[in-house]
C-alpha cells in the first residue's frame, strides 16, 4: 500500500495567483499557524469569508481580523513551514513508546486441557503477581483425559469425570480464563493473540493446544465421531446409551475405548489396516495377546481392511427416525452400526503457528533445552509439539516440558527437557499391558 | 544486469501493474472527491459525478475478468482504500458497486452479463447491494426479510428492508428472498432489484452518524415481480459460498483507506505538537508498521478470493475484522494527536471516527465476525 502522505491538491486559481504574484517578483506566499487551534492562514489563499482577498499578505491583515476557527487574533499566529513528513519519520520523533495500556501483559496460555493447566498451576506456583491467561476452546473444565478409556471399567458417570470446572481452576490459580474461545492468530510483531473475544497482548505465550482427530477424506466429519477430549466423550456416551438398560448399540470403532465400551455392552466392530491390534508393538506379540483377553466381550476384529465410505441412512421404524451408518471398505465388506468412532491419528492444527510464522516440522518445533519455538517470546508443549520431527502424545512428558518452560519464563536454573522413549500404557482393562 | 547497479528506487518498489488506475483515483480523491466531501458528510450529497468518474477509471470493476485480463482483487482493494483516505463514505459506495458487479458476474444469466455488466463496469449503472440481512442470516444471526412466492415465469417478491445503501430511483441492487413453497427445504433466490420497477419503494432513512451521503434508503417491495433477466441465482446458497470471501475481502479497502487517513492527519500536526503527542499511545509509526502488515496480510488473501477452503474463509474474516479494529483505533488517536483542532466540526478527523464506527457495524460487524470465526472452528461431530 502506498503510505506517501496525502498532498493537498493546488487550487487551480489559487496557483495562478501565486503564480502571477511570483511572475511579479513578490516574494512568495508564506503561511501561518493559529498557535490554538492549528488553522493555517495561507497568502496565496487569503481568507475571503473575511473579507481577505487571495494574495492578502499576513502583515497587511488587520489587527481586528479574527481566525475564522477559533477567533484569536493575529497575534496568536505564527510563520509555518509544512513539515517534510519523510524527515519527520527519519527524525525518529515518533519512535518514543509509551507503554502499553495496565502494564505486564504477562503470560497467555492457549489451551485449557492438561498442558494448559498444568503450565497456569506451575506459573503461579513461581509467580504470585504474574499476570495469566488461559484461552480454550471449551470450557476448560480439568479433567484426567485417560479416564475416558476406562470410564464404564471404573463406573464412572461421563458427566462426573469433571474434577474442577474451568471457572474454580481460574478462580483458584488467579487466571483469566476464556472458555469457549478460538485463538484465531499470532500477530508476533504485536505480541497480540486475535481471539474471537477480542485480542490479547502477551509478553510470553505457551501454545499448549492440543493437537485434533486427523479423518481420513473417506470419513465425514457428521458421521464419525472422534474421542480426543472429555466434550466429544460425554457427547459420544449420550447418544450411545447405557447398553445394558437401553439396549446395546453395534459400535465400529478403532481404539482402546472398544474394550471399554464393550464392558457397557455394545457390540464392538474394529477395524484396522494392520493384521492385528496394536500392530506397533508386534515384537511383543501385543496384538495376539489382546484378541485373547477379548474373547469373552462383544468385539469383533476385522484387520487389513480399509474403509471406502460411511453413509449416514435414516430409518422410518415404529414412526421413529432411526439413524443407522453403513461402512464400506474397499475391499467391498459393508457394516451397518448405530455410531461410528474413529482413532485414525492425531495431527497438529497449524493455523497459530503459521501465522506466527512458526518453524514447523509434522508439528510445532520446538527446542529440547528450553521447549522455546522459533519465536523466543512463544513456548509450546504437549500434543502439538515436536522435537526434530518426533511428536510424543502421552501424559508423562507433561510434568517436565512444564518444568522446562517455567525455569525459561520465570528464570533461573534451566531445566533442559530430555525426550525419553515413551512407555505406554494400554488401558485395556481385560488385559492392561505396559509397552516400550 | 546487476540489480545493485540500478537506481536504488528502481531495485526496491517495483512498479505495480495497476499503478496507473491508483494515481488517476488519487486525482479523483484529492481533487473533486475533495471539493465534496463536506458536503457528503454534513448535507446528505450523494456523490453520484464523482463515482461515476472512479467507475469510469475502472476502480469498481478491476476484480471482474475482463477483456484484458482476469480481475485483480487486491487492485481494487487499494483502488477502495485511495479513495477511503479521503472519503469513507465514498470508499463505502465503491464497495456497493463493487459487490454488485461481482454479483452480475457471477450469476451466469446472459441477460446481466453482457451489456448490463458492460455498462455497469463503465459506471453508466450503478448499484447497490442488500446483502446484509441475507449474511447475517447465513451466519445464524437473523432470519430474512424478503419473501419470494413462486409464479408464472417467475417470483413475487414481498418485504422490506431496513437499509440498503448507493441507490437511487434508477439504480438496482443484489437481493435475496426466501422462496415460500411447499418443498420441505429451505431454498433462496439471488436477485437484481431494479428500483424503477413497479413494486419498489425507496423511504428516506433517519440521520446516521456518518454515512448520510451514501445514497441509503429503507427498500420495501410489494409484489415485486422478478422474471428469469434480473435471476443471479436461484437457488442462491451456492453462489453465496462461492463469493462470500470476496465480497468481505474487498470491505479492507475501507478499513486500510481509513486507517490510512487517520495516520496522515497525526503526521500533518506532528511538528506541532510532537512534544507533547509524544505521551500518547498508538503514534503513526506503530499504527503504519501495523496497517503495513495488515495490508500485506489483505494483499495475500486477495491472490486467491475464491478459495473455497473454511480455512481461508476464517483468514478473511479475521484481516476484515483486524482492519475494523485497527481503524476504531487509528482514528481514535488521530483525534487525540490533533486536540482541539480535529474536534471542529469540519474537520477530516472526527469525520474519520464516526467513519471507523461505521467500519465495525456494518455487515458483518466485528461482532459477526467473530460468531461466524468461532462457528466455522467449532470441531464438527455427528449430530
Amino acid at each position: 500500500m502506498n503510505t506517501a502522505p496525502a498532498t493537498p491538491t493546488p487550487n487551480a486559481t489559487l496557483t495562478a495567483v501565486a503564480a502571477a504574484a511570483a511572475m511579479l517578483g513578490g516574494p512568495p506566499f508564506k503561511q501561518f499557524i493559529c498557535n490554538a487551534c492549528g488553522y493555517i492562514y495561507d497568502e496565496a489563499e487569503g481568507d475571503p469569508d473575511s473579507g481577505l482577498a487571495a494574495g492578502t499578505r499576513f502583515e497587511d491583515i488587520p489587527d481586528d481580523w479574527a481566525c475564522p476557527l477559533c477567533g484569536v487574533t493575529k497575534t496568536d499566529f505564527s510563520a509555518y513551514a509544512a513539515p517534510s513528513i519523510d524527515a519527520l519519520r527519519a527524525s525518529g520523533s515518533s519512535a518514543v513508546v509509551v507503554a502499553s495500556r495496565g502494564g505486564s501483559a504477562g503470560v497467555v496460555i492457549v489451551g485449557g486441557g492438561r498442558a494448559g493447566w498444568q503450565m497456569a498451576e506451575a506459573l503461579r506456583a513461581q509467580d504470585a503477581a504474574l499476570p495469566i491467561t488461559l484461552v480454550s476452546a471449551c470450557a476448560a473444565d480439568v479433567y484426567d483425559k485417560p479416564l475416558l478409556s476406562i470410564a464404564v471399567a471404573r463406573r464412572l458417570d461421563p458427566a462426573g469425570l469433571v474434577k474442577e470446572s474451568g471457572a474454580q481452576a481460574a478462580a483458584r490459580l488467579g487466571v483469566r480464563l476464556l472458555p469457549q474461545t478460538h485463538a484465531v492468530r499470532i500477530c508476533a510483531d504485536t505480541r497480540t493473540l486475535r481471539t474471537t473475544r477480542g485480542n490479547l497482548q502477551y509478553d510470553q505465550l505457551v501454545l499448549a493446544h492440543g493437537a485434533q482427530a486427523a479423518l481420513p477424506p473417506a470419513l465425514s466429519p457428521t458421521s464419525v465421531w472422534r474421542v480426543n477430549h472429555l466434550g466429544a466423550y460425554q457427547k459420544l456416551r449420550a447418544a450411545l446409551g447405557n447398553g445394558e438398560a437401553s439396549g446395546p448399540k453395534d459400535v465400529l470403532i478403532g481404539s482402546e475405548l472398544a474394550n471399554d465400551l464393550a464392558l457397557a455392552g455394545h457390540r464392538i466392530t474394529l477395524l484396522d489396516t494392520q493384521g492385528e491390534p496394536l500392530a506397533r508393538w508386534q515384537s511383543d506379540h501385543a496384538g495376539s495377546q489382546l484378541l485373547g483377553a477379548w474373547k469373552d466381550l462383544p468385539i469383533r476384529f476385522i484387520g487389513g481392511v480399509q474403509v471406502a465410505c460411511v453413509e449416514r441412512n435414516v430409518d422410518r421404524i415404529e414412526g421413529r427416525d432411526e439413524v443407522r451408518f453403513c461402512v464400506t471398505t474397499t475391499d467391498g465388506q459393508t457394516f451397518v452400526v448405530d455410531q461410528v468412532v474413529a482413532a485414525t491419528g492425531l495431527a497438529t492444527p497449524s493455523r497459530l503457528a503459521q501465522s506466527a510464522g512458526l518453524d514447523w516440522n509434522q508439528g510445532i518445533a520446538v527446542q529440547a533445552d528450553t521447549l522455546r519455538t522459533s519465536n523466543a517470546r512463544i513456548h509450546a508443549l504437549g500434543d502439538c509439539i515436536t522435537v526434530q520431527g518426533q511428536a510424543s502424545r502421552y501424559i508423562e512428558p507433561i510434568a517436565r516440558q512444564v518444568k522446562t518452560i517455567v525455569a525459561d519464563i520465570c528464570g533461573g536454573e534451566p531445566v533442559p527437557y530430555e525426550v525419553r522413549p515413551a512407555v505406554v500404557r494400554v488401558k485395556t482393562t481385560s488385559l492392561p499391558l505396559t509397552l516400550h | 544486469m546487476n540489480p545493485a547497479d540500478l537506481p536504488r528506487a528502481l531495485t526496491t518498489e517495483a512498479p505495480l501493474a495497476g499503478d496507473t488506475l491508483l494515481a488517476a483515483v488519487r486525482a479523483v480523491a484529492q481533487g473533486p472527491l475533495t471539493q465534496v466531501v463536506q458536503a457528503i458528510d454534513r448535507e446528505g450529497h450523494y456523490p453520484l459525478a464523482v463515482l461515476k468518474q472512479l467507475a469510469g477509471l475502472g476502480a469498481m470493476s478491476a476484480h471482474l475478468d475482463g477483456p484484458a485480463g482476469p480481475g485483480d482483487y487486491g487492485l481494487a482493494i487499494r483502488a477502495m482504500a485511495e479513495a477511503s483516505r479521503v472519503c469513507g463514505a465514498t470508499g463505502f459506495m465503491m464497495w456497493c458497486q463493487a459487490v454488485c458487479g461481482l454479483y452480475m458476474q457471477q450469476s451466469g444469466n446472459p441477460a446481466l452479463m453482457g451489456q448490463a455488466l458492460q455498462q455497469h463496469m463503465a459506471g453508466q449503472g450503478i448499484g447497490g447491494t442488500a446483502l446484509s440481512n441475507p449474511m447475517k442470516s447465513y451466519a445464524q444471526i437473523e432470519s430474512l426479510l424478503l419473501k419470494a412466492t413462486p409464479v408464472d415465469g417467475g417470483y413475487l417478491v414481498n418485504g422490506t428492508l431496513p437499509w440498503v445503501s448507493n441507490l437511487a430511483s434508477d439504480h438496482y441492487c443484489g437481493a435475496i428472498a426466501a422462496v415460500v413453497d411447499d418443498a420441505s427445504a429451505a431454498r433462496e433466490v439471488m436477485f437484481l432489484l431494479r428500483c424503477d420497477a413497479p413494486g419498489v419503494e425507496l423511504r428516506e432513512c433517519p440521520s446516521f452518524s456518518a454515512m448520510e451521503g451514501t445514497g441509503t434508503y429503507a427498500l420495501r417491495l410489494k409484489d415485486y415481480f422478478v422474471g428469469a433477466d434480473n435471476l443471479i441465482a436461484d437457488p442462491a446458497k451456492p453462489t453465496i459460498a462461492r463469493i462470500r470471501a470476496a465480497f468481505v475481502m474487498l470491505q479492507c479497502g475501507m478499513a486500510v483507506g481509513i486507517t490510512q487517513g487517520a495516520i496522515d492527519s497525526m503526521w500533518a500536526v506532528e511538528a506541532q505538537l510532537g512534544h507533547v503527542n509524544q505521551f500518547l499511545e498508538d503514534r503513526p509509526d506503530t499504527l503504519q508498521a501495523e496497517l503495513d502488515a495488515l495490508t500485506t496480510r489483505v494483499m495475500a488473501l486477495a491472490t486467491t478470493p475464491f478459495d473455497a477452503s473454511t480455512e481461508f474463509f476464517i483468514d478473511v474474516l479475521d484481516a476484515r475484522a483486524h482492519g475494523a479494529e485497527l481503524c476504531l483505533r487509528a482514528t481514535q488517536s488521530a483525534l487525540m494527536h490533533q486536540g482541539a483542532r480535529g474536534y471542529l466540526m469540519s474537520s477530516d478527523v472526527q469525520r474519520r471516527v464516526r467513519e471507523a464506527h461505521f467500519v465495525a457495524i456494518v455487515t458483518p460487524a466485528i461482532k459477526h465476525l467473530r460468531k461466524e470465526i468461532a462457528r466455522l472452528s467449532a470441531e464438527e461431530m455427528p449430530a
